[in-house]
Formats: C-alpha cells, structure tokens, sequence
C-alpha cells in the first residue's frame, strides 16, 4: 500500500509539472498582455518599462523558472487585470465553484441512486423504460441549455426562482440541477446495471432464501458492492464538473473560478490564468488520487499490481 | 462508511445556506446593480466605467463638472485666474478624510505625484500631463499651471484627480488601498465581498450635503435579464446597462423608470493608410453605403441620435448645419467606380465582441454594405486582440465606440490628434485644429473652431459616422435619481421619492 | 495466414463479416434502429435541406425581427420557427447549423482517433519506455480541464472550422489511445501473434492484420458515443464565443443569442437546443446498441 501511495504521489507530480508548462506555454503565445494594460495614448518607452517591470521581456524558460519557484510558495503573481494577487482572487471565488460543484454531484447522487435501484428491482416494467429513457434524454441535453430552459420556465414564466446570483437554497437549485443533470443520468444507469448483476449474485440469493426482508437484502448488501464502480465513475466525472462549471457559471453568473478563468484568457492575464488551471488540476488529480486510494480500500484486491 | 458522506454534505450545504450573508433592506438602504463588479477601489488605477462608477462614491475632487462642461465647486472653495495658464485655487477649510485626515495642499500635491507614479500605473495619466505640479502656497491655497493654455482645464481635474489620504497610503501600501480605500466623498467603504457586492455607509464628516441614503450596496449581476428582473422584482434599486429590447418593459411596468445617462457614440474607424480607405470616394462610398435610419429603427427602437460628423450632435462645438450622409447605394457604387472598383471591393471589418448588441449590428451593418459594392467578412475579436490589433495598425475597418462627452476636447483630441494616435488617420490640420481648440479659453471662439473641425472632417471621412445610441438607467419608482452624461452611478445625489 | 505482404482481403473479410453481423445485431435492438434511422434522417436533412427549404439563413430583413413561430400570435408560415433579432430564418439557420455540429463532430472524432490509435498502437505494442511516456502524457492531458485547454488554443490559433477539427480532435485522443492499448496489451500475448512472430512477420504487418481488426469493435463504439460529446463541447465552445465565426450560423452560438432574448423571444434559444439534443440523442441511442452488439462474443468470428 505504501509503495502504492508513492508511485500515485509521484504521479500526482509530474502530471502538475506538465500542466504548468503546457498552460504556461500557451498563454504565452496568445498575445502580449502589456499592450493591453496601458492606455492609448502609452508612449514606446512606457510600454518597454512595463514590460521590463513585469519580466516579461525575459527568454521564457527563465520566466518559467520564476514562476515555478515563486509558485511553490504560493505566490502566482499579481493579476495583470485586477491587480491583487492571483492566489487571493482564487482564494475568493474558488468556494463559489466547489460549492455548484458538490451540490450537483449531491443532486445527482440522491435523485439517481433510488432511482437506479428501484428500476433495477423493478426490471423491464413501464418504470423502468421510462426511467431509462429520461435518463438517455438526460445524457443528450447540453447542460447549458438546460440552465437556460430552467431560466425560461422557472424564472422567467414562472417566476418561482431568481436567475442568477449566489447566496441562497433558491439560487444553487438551477444551476446545480443543469450541470448535475448528466451525472444523474450516469449514475442511474450505471447504479441499474450494477445492482442487477449484484441481484443475481449467489450469496444474494441465499440472504434471501435465509428469509430476510426484500429490503435488508438490497440495502446491506447490494448497495455496498456498488460503491465501488459509483466512486470510480464520481471520481473522473468530476473532471467534467470542473469543466462544466466554467460554461453554467457563465449563463447563471455565478461568482466561481470558470467564469474568471475565462474572463482571464480573453483578457491575456497571464498570471491568473495559470494559477487557476493550475489549481484546478491539482484538485483534479487530488480528487483522483483520492478515488484510487479509496478504491483500493473499498476493495482490497484490486491490487497494486494493476500498474504493472 | 459512506453512508455517512451523503447527510454529512447535506448537512453542510444547508448550514452553508443559512449563514450566507443577506444584506439588509431597509428604506435607507440604496443597492445598485452594474454589469461587472470593479476591478479595485482605487479611482486612479483604472478607467473602466463600471469601477469608476463605485469610486466616485467614495473619492471626491476639487470640481464638479457640469453637464455644459463648465465645472462647480467640490473640495475646491473658490479659484481666479492667475494668467491664462496658471489657476489660484483656495481649498474648504472643512474636508476631512474619511480616518480623519484633512483634506489640504499637501493631499492635492501628493495626489497629483501620485497620478505620475510608475507603479500605480494609471491610465489617466495622459489626460493630466499637461499639468505642473500644484505649488503650495499655504495649508489650504495652491496654485497649479498648465504647460499651455488648456481650456478643459478645471473639467479634467474634475474628473481625473481624485484627492487621496497622504499618510494612510504611505502607510498601507498601494495594493492595500486598492481593496480597502479612504477617501474624501461622501461614502465610506464598510465592506468589499469580492465577487458579490460593495458595502458602502455615508460618511459624517462629510463637508458637503449628507446624502439621502445611509447605506449603499453596489452589485454585479452580468445577465442583462437578471439586471431588469432584480430591478422589476424589487431586488435592487438602480441598474445599468439596460440593451434597448428590455427598456419597454420597465418603462410599462409601473415599478420602475429610466433616467438618461452616457451616450456612446459608434463609430466605424477607416484605415486611411492603405487601399482601399486610402480614397476618399471610397470613404464617402462607405458613408453612403449605411443606412442608418433602417439600423436606428430595427436595432434601437428609433432611439439613436444620428450623428453627422464625428462631434456628437449633443455636445456644444457639434456644426448643426451639417446633416448626416444619406443612405444611397446607388451613390455608393458610383462612387466605388470613379475610385476604380467597377466590381466592388472587399473589406474586413474588425470588432470588439463585449460592446452591446455589436454583433446584430456588425451583420445588419455587412448585410448593407453588401448591397452598395463592399463584400463585408466580419472578424469578431475579444477585448484584449481588439486592442492589441487596433494599436498594432491590423485593422481595415472597425467599430469602435467613445463615449459622448460634453466636452469636445475630451475626445476629439484623444481620437484625432496624431501626438494622440495616428493609427490610421492623421492630418495636420485637423491637428492645428484641435490644438486651438484646446488653448483658446473663450468658449464662443472655441465653439467655432470646432464648427469647423466637425466640417474638416466630415468632407475628409475618416470614419463612416454612425449614431449616438443613448444610455439610461432603470430607477425604481420609489427612488428619485437622474443619470448625467458622464454616465457614473454617483449615487450622493440619490433621494428617495415621496 | 501468409507471411508476406498485405493482403487487404485477409484483413477486411473478417472485418466485413463482423460488420454484417454487428448491423444484424444493431437492427434487432428497438432503440438502436430508432437512434440509427434518426440520426440518417438528421443527416440527411443537413446536407439535402436546400433542395427543399429555399430560405437563406443569412438572409436580414431587420423589420421582420422577432417573428414568433407559426402558430404563436404574430407568426407567419413563412418563418416556420420565427425569426431572431436581425430577421433571420431560425429553422433555416438551424438546418445550416446542423453542417457545422456535423462536420466538426464527426471529423474531430476522426482526428482523435487516428492520433490516439496511433499512440496507443505503438504505446501497447512496443512497450518499455516509450509506454511510459506516452502514457504519461495521456495522464497530463486527462488532468488538463479540457474546456480551458481548447479555449487557452483558441485563443492562440484562431477559430476556424479546420482549427476547431483539429483542437477538438487532438485534446481527445487519449480514451481512445488507452482502449486501444489495453486491447493490444491482452492480444500481444496470444498464440496466434507469437505464431506469426515467431514466423517472422514484420511488426507493422502482424499490428496491421492480426491486432487492428480484434481493437476496430471497441473503437467504433468508443468513437460514435465521442461524437455526442464533441458536438457539445463545440456548442459549448460557440456559446462561449470562440466557436466557428459568424455569419455561419452554429446551434452554440444561436443558444448565446438567444439567451439574450430569453425574456422575449423564447424561440430562440429553445429551437436550436432541441436540436442539439435530438442530434445528440440519436447518437447515443445507436452508440448504445452497438455496445451491447459489439460484446465478447463477436470477437470469435476474427481469427
């Protein structure tokens, strides 16, 4: 287990290395941020000062260095749009996105599971399909539009729910529900699948032969052996939630780091564009990390040895 | 084990939910709602509208323009004119800042140096580098010179030099003032929830009138139906930024009205350097070529100011004997062939895609001009190419805005001077022009002068001149507030409406 | 199994004859056929529509803006669907946006599967230390949020439709490259690859006849359920701005639009989200029924 840890450590590393470079890189390419800072009317020479100021007229590679080694003591330069260090401005929206993004994989998880199980137990009846199909339909809507749907009907027609904004249980539900909506589907598809192998299993069909009640036998049981596949599948879907929040903050503004993160790339703010993609990828693979660890103890022989 | 996961997040979200903060809304409580939340708090670190708008809140100057571009008196008691380019200024005895401090000629001389520090960066350096240092005279009298005569003299101190805390910025540092400001105006900054809103409380030792509303929240919401609808629904007292569809709905809903405020001016920039712009039977082709009463109609409900020259109809200086160039295609490709483009001619025409409604009116404006003999590509950018573009002299045709300023020279000069930028037009008179313009102090002769600028300029065609497309802000009905021409949400002179 | 050249029959019987079972397969399973019929019918209708549908989707008439649909107050049967805030055509503009979603989706899955078999061949098959790197990189790119990574090369390229094919295409190589080389890695062992090994086969050769043909299956799948996912991403990225550029019309874009309009003009943002999720429906139903069609035991009719 250790040697395990270490491996996954080490991979959690270079895999961070690469996306600093990588992000680094090309924000580099896409234009000259100093141009943009400084109003019409900036003289050559004042262009030149600033951009020496900022080190940017430095051979990348050793811009590179500075950053590295700056970043590892958390500082990512000050926002060339905002002006207040990169780490604060993340710091300070980073709980807006994690909280969209936990409330659409709790949506998710307590709308599908039930779901799930119930359809399976339930197999091939009119509930069945029906729940299956809504959860294919569900897989093929874009989820921005389904926030901009939910804007047109509940807010706008209805008039039940605020558009946008953040702060209470009214604003989180939208937006969590559009971005959670394909997760929904996922889980409850793969919850279905998963608890009807576990159904015919052997030793849960004599559980039910020993007489105990229909539902201590889904619950006890099936259910634990279906946590495995689901925090796998949670696990690398929160890669898309990560993505996915960029573009529903957008249409909900809500105050997260995608929606400044793209503010950012449109605005050439070198700085705070790689702080974020960084952060973001460091939870990314933390999250990952997490998942496999969590995987190896749920069950224990799935082994070390898979990365062979 | 993970069972446990699933109450426990619930758990969370929903104490999340209750100790979210909710701001207060009782009757003296004012909350607005802008477009995008400042970038900072410091008025001499940034020039965008928004930021500006909340700023000007908590920062006051020694004038305060007027909407004829004549100026009143702020922090600045009364003045006389020494010789034409140097002003006497005496100082109110009784502005403090908001820890105290006074407000004296030590603060405008610091301020002043301030404004030309290579590390606050400010973009309104420009505009008042034409100023000397203030020389102090005594505690509350200076006096402060112009390198030349400059008429718009006292109207760009009133704007662009905001009178900052001497001893809390030497002692805090610029990046803290930026988030936690001190100032002389009438709010002072209670709190700044990044991302969310800026709490603001009126200041008691402000000199001037208290304002009517003791608290003052300032919000983004960037969703243009989420504004009108937080305005409509009681949410917020004061939005901006309202596109032209929506403006019919507040007017008739009996909740809220619309005040006027900013104009901007659309224009379309013409590279005069290179073909095809380079004739000038092609830019009058280009002129002739828009039809801007059927864009005026269909885009802005009949709403626009169509503009005839590049002075904007509402500012005084504006020639009114001149009349906008008539939509005539016909003209257009005749035009196009006295220049030698019997076929027509093709042209790219670059854009900046966060301007309002630009994109409806880069296609309605191509699908025109396609009918008079230019074949239009639309080349969208983000701000930041635009910019960089635009500087980098790409650019064959674009559109550009300016805001429409009482004050001529406000951007006149900045557009057309070539000391100013010579992009893609210069010409030596209109350079003469404007600096006459600039330095003649009398305002009948000044008028005149720009009579005939806006003539030059017409007849020359720089740009295709399009329409003044007035702003407003929706005010709800309980809320008395008129919006002025500068277009900031000075909200001291907000009262609540009987 | 010769030794020589080749031979693209050897290679492409068994191919055929797994197609034919797969199509037979696919057919008896209800929402397949309905997925697969849709999907024909959305294609068709995208390349065909101007045969039947004469109205220019660029086509302005600026007092005619905001025409509801037909059998709303105001419609008229000459805009079926209305028309959008410059008096377009929005069913006309759906139908040419349909070329777009389409055309980037199909090729950009094409794109990354050719890179990514590339890469996963070659990872699988030779192994040692160029897997690692490989596999490496794959790790690098999977962390990446991919939303940031194509709008961060946009930003640099430009968007163009061949930009967008090309991005699109190569951020997604790397599910491909791992199926593929988790297949190579369990065929690499078996007896008939050692047999043509040990009778000299060249390496290219044996990849080419005997390990291509068994991997084609898991691709085929893996590809058609990718295409869904590239025509959002691409809505996406158009919603976001950075999509095809205008005057093309692309369902991303009318859904930004439109989304100005929302309080107003409904149709606007509705029409080209249906769409969407009818294209992307259509797809995943077929996908679906191929999986289930393409399982284990087909493989028995190759080699």
């Amino acid at each position: 287990m250790g040697r395990y840890l270490v491996k996954r450590l080490w991979h959690t590393v270079y895999v961070i290395i690469g996306i600093s470079m990588i992000s680094f890189f090309f924000i580099h390419l896409s234009g000259d941020p100093v141009m943009l800072m400084l109003p019409a009317d900036a003289s050559k020479q004042e262009i030149e000062q600033l951009r020496h100021r900022l080190g940017f007229d430095q051979p990348l590679p050793v811009q590179y260095l500075h950053f590295v080694s700056n970043a590892v003591k958390g500082d990512f330069g000050e926002s060339l749009y905002y002006h207040v260090p990169a780490m604060n401005l993340i710091l300070e929206r980073l709980p807006a996105s994690l909280e969209l993004a936990f409330a659409s994989m709790f949506i998710a998880l307590i709308v599908s599971l039930p779901i799930g199980i119930i359809s399976a137990v339930y197999r091939g009846s009119a509930l069945d399909m029906g729940t299956m199909l809504a959860a294919l339909f569900g897989l093929s809507m874009p989820h921005f539009w389904l926030g901009i749907m939910l804007i047109l009907i509940f807010s706008v027609k209805l008039g039940w729910l605020p558009t946008s904004g953040r702060g209470s249980l009214a604003q989180i539900i939208m937006p969590a529900t559009a971005l959670g909506l394909s997760l929904m589907a996922m889980f409850a598809r793969l919850t279905r699948s998963v608890m009807l192998e576990v159904l015919s299993l052997d030793y849960i069909r004599t559980a039910r032969a020993k007489g105990l009640g229909e539902f201590m036998v889904i619950g006890k049981h099936a259910l634990k052996n279906a946590l495995i596949p689901l925090v796998t599948v949670a696990g690398m879907q929160f890669g898309f939630l990560i993505g996915g929040t960029v573009i529903i903050e957008t249409v909900f503004a809500w105050p997260g780091v995608g929606r400044l993160v793209v503010q950012a790339i449109f605005n050439r703010d070198y700085p705070l564009v790689q702080a974020i993609v960084l952060v973001l990828a460091v939870i990314f693979v933390l999250v990952n990390l997490l998942v496999d660890v969590l995987y190896v103890y749920l069950d224990p022989r799935i082994s070390y040895l898979e990365e062979k | 084990m993970k069972k446990f996961w699933l109450p426990l997040l619930l758990l969370g979200l929903l104490c999340g939910f209750f100790i979210s903060p909710a701001a207060a809304r009782d009757a003296d409580t004012l909350i607005v709602a802008q477009e995008a939340e400042p970038v900072g708090l410091d008025l001499m670190r940034s020039s965008i509208q928004t930021t500006m708008s909340v700023c000007y809140n908590i920062h006051d100057t020694l004038f305060h323009p007027q909407e004829d571009a004549t100026v009143k008196p702020a922090l600045a008691e009364k003045w006389e004119k020494v010789d034409n380019k140097t002003w006497k200024i005496y100082l109110r005895k009784d502005a403090t800042f908001q820890n105290g401090e006074p407000v004296n000629a030590e603060a405008v001389k610091f301020s002043y140096n301030r404004i030309f520090d290579p590390a606050i960066e400010c973009p309104h350096k420009g505009k008042l580098e034409i100023f000397e240092e203030p020389k102090i005279i005594d505690d509350y009298t200076f006096t402060i010179s112009t390198k030349e005569p400059y008429a718009p003299g006292l109207y760009i101190l009133g704007y662009y030099m905001p009178i900052v805390p001497p001893a809390y910025i030497k002692k805090v540092g610029d990046a803290e003032y930026n988030i936690n400001p001190i100032g002389c105006g009438p709010y002072k900054l209670v709190k700044w929830v990044k991302g969310e809103e800026v709490i603001m409380e009126a200041y008691d030792g402000y000199y001037g009138p208290k304002p009517a509303y003791k608290h003052l929240i300032f919000k983004a919401i960037p969703e243009e139906s989420s504004r009108v609808a937080a305005l409509l629904t009681g949410e917020v007292d004061v939005i901006s930024g309202i596109p032209i569809h929506q403006r019919k709905k507040i007017e008739e809903s009996g909740k809220a009205y619309l005040t006027p405020q900013m104009g901007v001016m659309h224009y379309m920039g013409l590279n005069t350097y290179e073909k095809p712009f380079n004739d000038v039977r092609v830019r009058h082709a280009a002129n002739y070529a828009l039809n801007r009463d059927l864009i005026n109609k269909a885009l802005f409900n009949d709403q626009a100011i169509i503009c005839a020259g590049p002075i904007s109809p509402r500012t005084f200086g504006a020639d009114p004997n001149l009349k906008p160039y008539p939509y005539d295609p016909q003209k257009s490709k005749q035009l196009l062939k006295e220049a030698g483009y019997p076929d027509g001619v093709s042209v790219r025409l670059s854009y900046p895609t966060y301007m309002s409604q630009i994109q409806e009116q880069a296609e309605a404006i191509a699908a025109e001009f396609g009918k008079a003999g230019f074949k239009v590509q639309l080349e969208p950018l983000e701000r930041a190419v635009m910019w960089e573009n635009y500087k980098g002299k790409k650019l064959e045709m674009f559109i550009y805005w300016w805001d429409d300023a009482p004050e001529p020279d406000r951007y006149m000069y900045s557009l057309f001077h070539s000391k100013s930028r010579d992009y893609y037009y210069k010409n030596t008179k209109v350079d003469e022009l404007l600096d006459k313009g600039r330095t003649t102090l009398d305002r009948e002769k000044r008028a005149e002068i720009y009579h005939q600028l806006d003539d030059v300029l017409y007849e020359d065609a720089p740009w295709v001149y399009m329409y003044v497309v007035p702003e407003v802000f929706g005010v709800a009905d309980n809320v008395d507030y008129q919006g002025r021409r500068d277009g900031f949400l000075n909200m001291r002179y907000a009262k609540p409406k009987k | 199994m010769q030794a020589s050249a080749f031979s693209i029959r050897d290679s492409l019987g068994p191919s055929l004859r797994l197609m034919r079972v797969t199509i037979r397969e696919v057919a008896r399973r209800r929402s397949a056929l309905v997925g697969g019929i849709l999907l024909c019918c959305i294609v068709l209708a995208s390349v065909s529509f101007p045969l039947f549908y004469h109205i220019d989707p660029l086509e302005q008439d600026l007092l005619a803006r905001f025409t509801p649909p037909f059998w709303q107050h105001g419609g008229s049967l000459a805009h079926l669907l209305g028309t959008d805030n410059l008096g377009r055509d929005v069913l006309s503009r759906i139908l040419y946006g349909s070329r777009v979603s389409l055309l980037v989706g199909f090729s950009a899955v094409v794109v990354a599967e050719l890179v990514g078999i590339l890469l996963g061949l070659v990872s699988g098959y030779y192994g040692g230390r160029l897997d690692n790197l490989i596999m490496r990189v794959a790790d690098i790119f999977m962390a990446y949020p991919f939303m940031l990574l194509t709008i961060s090369v946009i930003a640099v390229m430009g968007s163009s439709i061949f930009n967008l094919i090309l991005i699109l295409g190569v951020s997604d190589w790397v599910t491909y490259a791992r199926t593929i080389r988790g297949s190579v890695l369990s065929l690499k062992e078996k007896e008939f690859v050692e047999a043509a090994r040990a009778v000299g086969t060249r390496h290219p050769v044996i990849i080419y006849r005997h390990i291509l043909p068994n991997v084609i299956s898991p691709l085929l799948v893996l590809g058609t359920l990718r295409v869904a996912n590239i025509i959002i991403w691409e809505s996406g990225l158009s919603f976001l701005g950075m999509g095809v550029p205008p005057p093309m019309p692309t369902w991303g874009r009318m859904l930004a639009e439109g989304r100005a309009y929302i309080t107003d003009a409904w149709w606007l943002a509705t029409f080209p989200g249906i769409a969407i999720m009818l294209t992307i429906l259509s797809i995943n139903l077929l996908g679906d029924g191929l999986r289930d069609a393409l399982d284990p035991r087909l493989r028995n009719i190759v080699s």
